[in-house]
């Protein structure tokens, strides 16, 4: 039963990464094309799709680490996939006004570029238990420069997106109520850049600690 | 006797280790300690008994009451112990008034003065009666929970970590923060007369039997501050294992019925899960103690915090 099982679990998880892999796949494919005909601007229109789709698939993520499928622990997923899908939901589907701005390219540049080796690599290990070196290398390495993109790009747009926020009151509720209660969508926006102060220092130095001990491992194998 | 104290990476904190006589406690030992180090007074410290490299065992601490003799093992001469700074320490009573010095304080000032104002209310605000209960069964609360503090409680550990101040202030004095600020605003609407009065009498009897609770247990842990474990006994301590947390739970729910404000719900959710860990350990621990074997009373069936549901 236990073979059946884990057998499972693992075409499960080499179906899955596969997967999100193409879908990521094709996001950059669209955004390179997209750039390289027109510019920036007009990246979210020719992604929309398929982005939404391929970081909307990370919440089964953070379902695999929260019934324990993946090592990850669930404290690192969901920060990182809850800022994305914050992004994607909260601001670039929800606030048309910021999408033409050349930061989505850089955002989505380097995002679908962490995802497609990320992804990769796990589809590597899930299927043949080993991924290739040079993956595992990317895997640990592109980071250092896909990070800081990636981050100043996601605060950029959020930061962007703050009149708007403000302006159109939508998601918000406001006084007076039967249940007393009131939520401000831009004030909610201020306090997620707060987070990004303490927040991307550490899951740098996190991925820094990763990437030393992923690629000691390697070393000695 | 010479007692040896290493770190936990095995270097010698004294230098020597430290001549004690025979009939020494932990206490003494601590107390040597503190004199030697002049910084790690006895509550910072935590002494255990080595263990064996690789092994997966918890070490045994050693209790500050008992003969160092009891730990040595037979042998009177040498004994090594592994001393953990624990970090600054605050009393307990300390940790306790300053979490609920807070409330206390911010509440009334949402009350009392035109704080709105900050938030862009301008004119006058009219207040309902329910506002004026809620701000005097809130300051009630706190003030209880503060004179208890200091005449009621006797706590079964001396001190907690200077770092805890911090952490326990900001929950309180945020939640308390929030949740004024809903219940004193302005656009504030109220529940129906027959639904305040359901909430704030269910309230105050839960409170009152909270402070009941409370010197029940005062008592049970008897002036001898033993610290060991008994069976609680008496009023609803014999249907709950603990009617303490059951009344202050139920006793928001009290505030919360009559206020009506989501921040209140969330708070006494965000307790309830809190105080249900503790409970769920404490019973555990009963359970474990009391197990009915070798003329070991067995612990009597029932609720461990929140009837009719756990």
């Amino acid at each position: 039963m236990a073979g059946i099982f884990s057998s499972l679990r693992r075409l499960y998880l080499v179906i899955y990464n596969w997967t999100v892999f193409l879908g990521w796949l094709q996001v950059l494919y669209l955004a390179v094309k997209t750039l390289k005909e027109s510019g920036p601007e007009s990246v979210y229109a020719a992604v929309e799709k398929p982005l939404i789709l391929a970081q909307s698939a990370a919440i089964i993520e953070i379902l695999h680490s929260l019934i324990g499928m993946v090592r990850s622990p669930v404290t690192a997923t969901l920060p990182q996939v809850g800022s994305r899908l914050y992004v994607t939901w909260g601001i670039l589907y929800s606030f048309p006004e910021v999408r033409s701005h050349f930061l989505v390219g850089s955002l989505v540049m380097s995002w679908s570029i962490t995802e497609i080796i990320r992804y990769s690599f796990f589809g590597f290990k899930e299927a043949f238990g080993f991924a290739p070196k040079w993956l595992l290398w990317l895997r640990y390495s592109t980071f250092l420069v896909m990070y800081p993109v990636g981050i100043s790009s996601e605060v950029g747009l959020i930061y962007k997106a703050l009149p708007y926020l403000r302006e159109s009151g939508k998601y918000s509720i406001r006084m007076p109520n039967k249940w007393n209660f009131s939520f401000d969508y831009y004030y909610n926006a201020l306090l997620v850049l707060g987070f990004y102060v303490p927040g991307s220092p550490h899951l740098y130095g996190y991925m820094l600690g990763q990437r030393k001990k992923a690629l000691a491992r390697a070393k000695t194998d | 006797m010479i007692v040896t104290v290493t770190t936990r990476s095995g270097r010698e904190l004294i230098k020597g280790g430290l001549e004690l006589n025979d009939s020494a406690t932990v206490a003494d030992l601590q107390e040597a300690i503190h004199k030697r180090t002049k910084k790690y007074y006895p509550s910072r410290q935590r002494l255990t008994l080595p263990i064996p490299s690789g092994s997966k065992e918890k070490p045994t601490v050693l209790n500050y009451k008992k003969s160092l003799k009891e730990y040595a093992d037979g042998n009177t001469n040498n004994l090594t112990v592994v001393f953990k700074d624990l970090g600054p320490q605050v009393k307990y009573s300390t940790l306790f008034f300053f979490e609920y010095l807070g409330p206390l304080i911010l509440y009334p000032i949402f009350y009392y003065y035109p704080v709105y104002q900050f938030f862009g209310y301008k004119g006058e605000r009219v207040m309902y009666p329910v506002q004026t209960y809620a701000m005097y069964y809130w300051c009630f609360h706190y003030f209880k929970r503060i004179m208890e503090t200091f005449f009621v409680h006797r706590f079964s550990h001396a001190t907690s970590p200077l770092s805890n101040v911090f952490r326990n202030c900001l929950y309180y004095w945020s939640f308390g923060a929030w949740i004024a600020y809903y219940v004193n605003h302005p656009l504030y609407t109220p529940v129906n007369d027959l639904q305040m009065k359901i909430g704030l009498g269910f309230g105050v009897v839960c409170q009152i039997s909270n402070l009941y609770c409370h010197i029940l247990l005062r008592n049970l842990r008897g002036s001898d501050a033993s610290g060991g474990y008994q069976i609680p006994r008496g009023f609803l301590f014999n249907i709950v294992t603990c009617a303490n947390y059951t009344t202050e739970i139920y006793q928001w729910l009290g505030f919360n019925v009559a206020t009506q404000t989501v921040a209140g719900y969330i708070f006494m959710v965000v307790a309830a899960s809190i105080m249900t860990n503790w409970a769920l350990a404490k019973h555990r621990r009963l359970k474990k103690l009391f197990d009915g074997k070798e003329g070991r009373p067995k612990y009597p069936r029932r609720w461990v915090i929140l009837p009719p549901f756990l």
